[in-house]
């Protein structure tokens, strides 16, 4: 466990040093908070709804996927300091797990549990009728322009 | 195993080289993440035909230090809706893991001080690899916590985009970390190190495609250019830390830069054989010190180069190339490094030192596998955008 004593050192180095730090700006910085300064960033402008409290389910999902990576992730590292103790027997047992593993992961994305495209609303484009779109239409032909010269000027 | 500098007991001389050694490392860091955003700021300017800072010391190299000094006298807020006491504690946990992380990295050969015999290496524990990943989670913590303590949008959005992004890459990089721990069979940095000199290097010995996996999914993991959707600001404001400010602000900043450097010392060492390099008769504990830094540099440098080159990623583009792509390659290419080198040991009649004909079987026999894989992945990836695809059209929608 020795070898653990630098970076036990190294963690209180590193706390007492972010510890400092914020007591050292405590007593540097000045201290005159304002109700604007205060407010939740939105632009300058007055937030009027809360944050939001639920967010999208795929981040749930990307979160419960990758616990099933990680598990495995875990199972890899002892396999992988001994497979060559272990020879075929180990090579043939951690390739079913994987392949169970996998198999589950082919699953997941056959229902598109990782796909990640926007749902998009129909486009402008694709919801105007063709001749509003063909290639005649420019700026020469769809802007109105006011004859000034007909006109008296005004006085 | 382990520093040579335990082997006798503990005395006051020992813990006196201990703490020497931490504070050297400390203070490395601080400098290097000083030196680093100098360069970085240097740098781009070149590539972008500016100039970039030149006002503080001689071609502004103390601009750095001076933002750092100047970040000390700003006022330190917390907006009112905040968790205050997660929200003082996020910086904690982002910083710490950062200055810890590196505690692993071996950066030269053996010197003796006062007697004692111990590693150019903070420290040397049989877990190495995995203490590094344990701090790479950890950090995830401090991104997250950041943004939802804050009591704000953008916050909360930013850090819970980071956080699915961070543990995505996690898991890829984690798969082609443990192809490198394939090689050595131990998970102590000083022993892959030693494994790979001179020229042994993890790069060739494995393929190329562990290193480039660990790259790509290393650099989605510190949210470097072209990953950082994170704080994507025409999106998000500035990500997860919108609502810092001051001091705090400036830990996250040190800690993004102090992860850069350490991905970097982790990709010499795994792949690039660390402090190895030719052997120079003179000053012989100098030059591995000095292999070390040199590949460092080319690697931070080439973390700015690709901010320079390269846009930002969509995120349905970032999700789809790291679960669909990387980690499945990186499955597949551990059990075919795993399998060559078990076949090798078993003298099986299709290991690679049994001659051209059997190489060929060992490649049609990758190759057949792979196309199974890949196959079955492929398949499965057009059902699945189908079925989103359908679900969109009920949805009365157009995929984009």
């Amino acid at each position: 466990m020795i070898d653990y004593l630098p970076i036990l050192a190294m963690f209180i180095l590193a706390g007492i040093f972010a510890g400092v730090s914020f007591f050292a700006s405590r007593l540097l910085a000045p201290q005159r908070p304002t109700p604007a300064k205060e407010a939740p960033y939105e632009c300058g402008i007055v937030p009027e709804r809360e944050p939001a409290e639920r967010f999208p389910v795929r981040f749930y999902l990307v979160a419960m996927i990758f616990i099933i990576f990680d598990i495995e992730v875990i199972f890899v590292y002892p396999w992988a300091v001994i497979y060559r103790q272990l020879r075929a027997f180990g090579l043939w047992e951690f390739v079913l797990f994987a392949v169970a593993v996998f198999v589950s992961f082919v699953y997941l994305i056959g229902n598109g549990a990782l796909d990640w495209g926007p749902l998009r609303r129909m486009s402008p484009v694709a919801g105007t009728p063709e001749s509003m779109r063909s290639a005649e239409r420019t700026a020469a032909t769809t802007v109105r322009r006011v004859d000034v010269g007909t006109q008296e000027p005004a006085a | 195993m382990g520093d040579p500098l335990y082997a006798h007991g503990i005395d006051l001389a020992v813990v006196l080289i201990t703490i020497l050694k931490v504070i050297l490392t400390f203070l490395f860091l601080l400098l290097g993440v000083l030196l680093y955003i100098w360069w970085e700021r240097k740098f781009i300017s070149d590539l972008q035909n500016r100039i970039g800072p030149d006002r503080a010391g001689p071609h502004g190299i103390l601009q750095s230090l001076a933002d750092g000094i100047k970040v000390f006298f700003k006022e330190d807020l917390a907006p009112t809706e905040a968790d205050r006491r997660v929200y003082r504690l996020a910086p904690y946990l982002a910083a710490v893991p950062a200055f810890s992380a590196f505690a692993i990295i071996p950066i030269g050969d053996k010197i003796s001080i006062a007697g004692h015999q111990t590693y150019l290496q903070l420290a040397d524990p049989p877990i190495g690899i995995l203490f590094l990943l344990a701090m790479s989670s950890i950090a995830v913590y401090g991104v997250f916590l950041a943004g939802w303590s804050s009591g704000s949008k953008y916050p909360l959005l930013g850090s819970v985009r980071a956080s699915a992004q961070m543990i995505s890459y996690e898991a890829a990089m984690s798969l082609a970390v443990a192809t490198a721990v394939l090689a050595t069979g131990s998970l102590s940095t000083r022993a892959i190190f030693v494994h790979q000199s001179v020229w042994n290097w993890n790069l060739w010995q494995l393929g190329v495609v562990p290193f480039g996996i660990y790259m790509v999914a290393a650099t989605a993991e510190v949210n470097r250019p072209p990953f950082d959707l994170v704080e994507a600001e025409q999106e998000l404001v500035g990500g997860y830390m919108t609502e810092y400010a001051g001091v705090r602000f400036a830990l996250y900043y040190l800690a993004e830069f102090m992860n850069t450097i350490t991905v970097s010392a982790v990709a010499v060492t795994l792949f690039l054989g660390g402090p190895s390099g030719p052997h120079i008769n003179f000053l012989p504990a100098l030059w591995p010190v000095v292999w070390f830094f040199l590949k460092l540099f080319a690697f931070v440098s080439f973390y700015v180069w690709l901010r320079a080159t390269l846009p930002r990623l969509r995120y349905d583009q970032l999700m789809d190339l790291g679960w669909k792509r990387l980690i499945p390659l990186a499955l597949y290419w551990l059990l075919l490094i795993a399998a060559l080198r078990v076949g090798d040991d078993a003298h099986w009649p299709w290991g690679v030192n049994h001659g051209a004909l059997n190489a060929i079987t060992v490649v049609a026999a990758a190759a057949g596998a792979g196309v199974v894989f890949f196959g079955g992945l492929g398949a499965a990836i057009r059902v699945g955008a189908k079925r989103v695809e359908e679900e969109t059209a009920r949805a009365g929608g157009v995929r984009a």
